[in-house]
């Protein structure tokens, strides 16, 4: 299904009845700044060519001028949505390369940060996404609403631990920069009780229902061979038959303490990764139990508070640290040249790996099914571009 | 129209399997219609902020003796990623002081490393986020305004002394009297 | 008289929207408008209206103008005509015909004319595309409207509306025993996506086409619009409470019959917008296939079986 990018652009109206449509990058149903210029046969789409770049706001170089105790905060503005697991990848970046390690209970807030994240991720995945298959003004908007409720308790768990609601700036290298206030623990607890029973609701409404499978069975199939090749991670990938968790492969931040399930579906749909995203769900409420029960005493982190800007110095040396985010694997490699800043930082966004996958499969469905298909590739902008 | 995989059920499973989850999903929407609204009727209902809400920032005073807390040390400077503030030492015989303090609030990001690092807990974040305005200018605060609004409003839990408390590792005199970590400075 | 009714009519659709807000709102767990009016936003229909009417009205450079300034016209004519036809009480309305549901399905079918004039005369892709998907659903989903909406005129003996009320003098016939009450599912249906309401609302798809052929409209012919679909929506609502739900019948003494009428057609209206915000939508050709595959043949077969069964028992059972 090669299509030369350039041949798109030109056909326009001319030749044969394809027509070129334009969606995005204002679009109520892109997921962020996303321009695909579809070619079209009647309803059908014949090639996709994806445009991206809309939200490059140069993370990269921020990177070298910022020094490893600024970097953080920033980082968390690449996947904003899942803001805990970005910071997460850039300092377990700086902490491979400096040999930091990082206190137990520092280890097991890390934990909860990312599961509750998880969790807070996937309700807004559900929601845009039923709302995008739903329309803003019907029954899709009915369970965004939803979704959008149990995010804000969250949300509301967050804000007590560090005070801000989307971008956190939790981490610091060495550990975590907050501690669980009084309280916390038991109002955890019975948030993640009330969403358990909201699930139930959601998957009333959406499983077996003949509306929701028609837009969603046999739509957008990544076969194995094809992930594979493309390097999509995360939900994408387990959704086509391949187990492959970050977490179970190369655990980091006290993963192996963990007892969960990796849940993996073989049909490679859009409801197989909806059916992997729904169990978990359920996994990441079971580890926020478990991090919980078992939340060592102890600091929250092995160097001393910020004092200054150039307090963190590593050795020269080069690494690459990967997490299982909340859309896949997101990786930060940090080339360092032994000063307070990186010589290079790279960032390996989920997003942007996993949309490359979209020109292969949206050929073929029609013009409905393709924010279905977004919708389940679930891709946010600011790891895409930025 | 399309059904689930496998053997596909017939007309009379496939009709019932509809009017099954026809019925759960509108009755899911009418539970919800009974539930109390979450709506909070802002502004005429404000919320309750927790004690670490990171809102505007604003310099603070010395509760003994009145004066300014603020060195003129520039560490918040410095450390600041979008680098939005920018402070004058003036230098003096007992301690120095900020001979102008500007803090461009409309470019900062609220991360909290300002308050992180100020030895003097002079510099803080406030339970309040609302200073909507119609002119970039007025988001621009100089050192008299930054103390106004420290004087207005209260403030948040964090200060640069508290939180490097809650991360320092526990030096070991402080280990040997028992001190348990798990909430060393219990939020008020 | 008539001049009564269409004041009194355009004053009920504003605030059925306003009903419709608030409803889907405690549906999702939060308010509607609020705001204007506090506090329960009674105000905010005319606020609405208001800010339509103020609003500069933008016309595509190269939209075909003639076409395009008449569409939401001839949209709403055909919308508003169908309540010349309902008679609120025994004597009060405008016009009871003797051939009154003929009438009210051959005029609220022509809003389709208006449709598409407004997807062509918009010179945009996406109207035009949408425009096309609702000629072909409105078209599609109109038959088996007609034919769930012949089975109480033939169960009633008549297509005069007030016969058919009196003729639900016992027995109502959503509750008569098969035919009704089936005729009642597909009658609410068929309203589903004649009105192009989720989950048949692909002609809209906010997440794709934005608004359909409404997308070029501002301003007044926006609010005409508007002001055309949710006339339209009410007015079968009307008509369903008419022919299944008894019309002005209740307890009580006959002034009250009106109100009777008027509170069966708003819940009829908000099953329909309960469904509404129940479900996601379905594509154009799933639709389509319902249509032809499923319902027609449905209606056509309930629409025999009635006409035996009232053949063999006598007409008026």
């Amino acid at each position: 299904m090669a299509v030369d990018a350039r041949q798109i652009v030109e056909i326009g109206y001319g030749g044969s009845e394809r027509l070129t449509m334009n969606m995005g990058p204002q679009h109520p149903s892109a997921h962020g700044v996303f321009r695909a210029v579809l070619t079209l046969e009647g309803e059908t789409v014949v090639a996709v060519d994806a445009v991206i770049g809309y939200l490059h706001r140069c993370h990269e170089k921020l990177g070298e001028t910022l020094t490893y105790v600024q970097y953080p905060s920033i980082a968390s503005k690449t996947d904003y949505v899942a803001a805990m697991t970005s910071e997460l990848a850039y300092v377990s970046a700086v902490e491979k390369l400096g040999t930091f390690d990082v206190p137990k209970r520092a280890q097991y807030l890390r934990v909860i940060a990312a599961e509750l994240q998880r969790i807070a991720s996937h309700c807004l995945w559900l929601g845009t996404w039923c709302m995008d298959m739903g329309g803003a003004l019907g029954g899709g908007a009915t369970v965004f609403l939803y979704c959008i409720r149990e995010r804000e308790l969250i949300l509301d768990r967050f804000e007590e631990l560090t005070g801000a609601r989307l971008l956190y700036g939790f981490h610091q290298v060495g550990g975590t920069r907050y501690d669980v206030p009084a309280g916390w623990d038991a109002k955890v607890r019975e948030t993640v009780g009330v969403i358990e029973q909201r699930i139930d609701e959601y998957e009333a409404m959406l499983e077996g229902n003949p509306f929701f499978l028609a837009r969603a069975r046999g739509v957008g199939v990544i076969s194995r061979a094809l992930a594979e090749e493309v390097g999509v991670s995360g939900p994408l990938i387990r959704g086509s038959g391949v187990s492959y968790d970050i977490r179970r492969a190369e655990p980091y931040s006290s993963y192996p303490d963990f007892d969960f399930r990796v849940p993996v579906e073989t049909a490679g749909d859009c409801y197989a990764r909806y059916r992997v995203r729904m169990v978990e769900f359920r996994e990441s409420i079971k580890i926020v139990r478990q991090a919980l029960d078992g939340l060592p005493a102890g600091p929250i982190s092995s160097r001393p508070g910020v004092k200054s800007v150039g307090q963190i110095r590593v050795p020269k040396g080069e690494a690459y640290a990967r997490i299982e985010g909340a859309r896949g694997e997101v990786g930060c490699y940090l080339v360092s040249d032994g000063g307070p800043k990186p010589y290079r930082m790279k960032w390996r966004g989920a997003s942007f790996s996993n949309l490359a996958v979209l020109p292969h499969i949206i050929p073929g469905h029609k013009v409905a099914d393709v924010v279905a298909i977004m919708g389940s590739v679930d891709p946010v902008f600011g790891e895409v571009d930025r | 129209m399309r059904n689930g995989g496998g053997r596909p059920p017939g007309f009379w499973g496939e009709l019932s399997q509809l009017v099954g989850a026809v019925g759960r999903a509108m009755g899911v929407t009418l539970r919800n219609f009974f539930r109390a609204p979450v709506t909070l009727r802002y502004p005429d209902v404000q919320r309750a902020y927790p004690d670490r809400f990171r809102g505007i920032l604003a310099l603070t005073y010395d509760t003994e003796t009145g004066e300014e807390n603020c060195i003129g040390c520039r560490l918040c400077e410095y450390i600041c990623p979008p680098q939005v503030i920018k402070v004058e030492m003036l230098k003096s015989e007992k301690r120095n002081w900020a001979k102008t303090f500007t803090l461009e609030l409309y470019a900062c990001e609220f991360c909290e490393l300002c308050v992180q690092v100020c030895p003097t807990d002079a510099i803080i974040m406030l339970k309040t986020f609302d200073l909507a305005t119609a002119d970039r200018r007025e988001l621009l605060l100089d050192k008299d305004r930054l103390h106004a609004l420290g004087l207005a409003h209260e403030a948040s839990w964090a200060t640069g002394n508290r939180l490097r408390d809650m991360q320092a590792p526990p030096k070991p005199a402080r280990a040997a009297e028992g001190a348990k970590g798990e909430a060393k400075e219990p939020a008020e | 008289m008539a001049f009564i009714v269409l004041n009194a009519i355009l004053g009920l659709v504003a605030y059925v929207t306003l009903l419709e807000r608030k409803f889907a709102a405690r549906m999702q767990s939060r308010i509607g408008p609020y705001y204007v009016g506090r506090p329960h936003g009674w105000l905010q229909p005319i606020a609405d209206a208001l800010k339509l009417m103020l609003k500069e009205d933008v016309v595509p450079t190269a939209a075909d103008r003639g076409v395009y300034n008449l569409a939401p016209i001839v949209f709403l004519v055909p919308c508003i005509l169908i309540y010349a036809t309902i008679p609120f009480a025994p004597d009060l309305g405008v016009a009871d015909l003797n051939i009154g549901v003929l009438f009210f399905l051959a005029v609220s079918s022509l809003e389709i004319v208006g449709l598409f004039m407004g997807g062509w005369g918009s010179n945009n892709k996406y109207a035009l595309l949408s425009a096309m998907r609702a000629v072909n659903q409105i078209i599609s989903y109109d038959l088996p409207f007609i034919f769930a909406a012949l089975v109480p005129v033939l169960l009633a003996g008549s297509l005069q509306m007030s016969t058919i009320v009196a003729a639900q003098q016992g027995l109502w016939f959503v509750a008569y025993p098969v035919f009704g009450q089936l005729a009642f599912v597909a009658f609410v249906v068929a309203t589903l996506a004649a009105e192009n309401r989720v989950p048949f609302d692909i002609l809209e798809a906010e997440s794709e086409l934005v608004a359909g052929f409404r997308v070029e409209y501002s301003g007044m012919k926006f609010a005409l619009i508007q002001l055309g679909e949710y006339a339209h929506m009410l007015g079968t609502s009307f008509l369903g409470a008419l022919l299944f739900l008894g019309g002005w019948l209740g307890p009580g003494p006959a002034w009250l019959g009106p109100l009777w009428f008027l509170l069966k057609a708003v819940l009829v209206f908000l099953l329909v917008t309960w469904v509404r915000w129940s479900f996601v939508r379905i594509r154009v050709d799933q639709i389509l296939a319902i249509s032809w595959k499923v319902l027609l043949p449905a209606s056509i077969l309930l629409l025999f079986a009635t006409g035996l069964w009232v053949a063999t028992r006598g007409a008026g059972a």
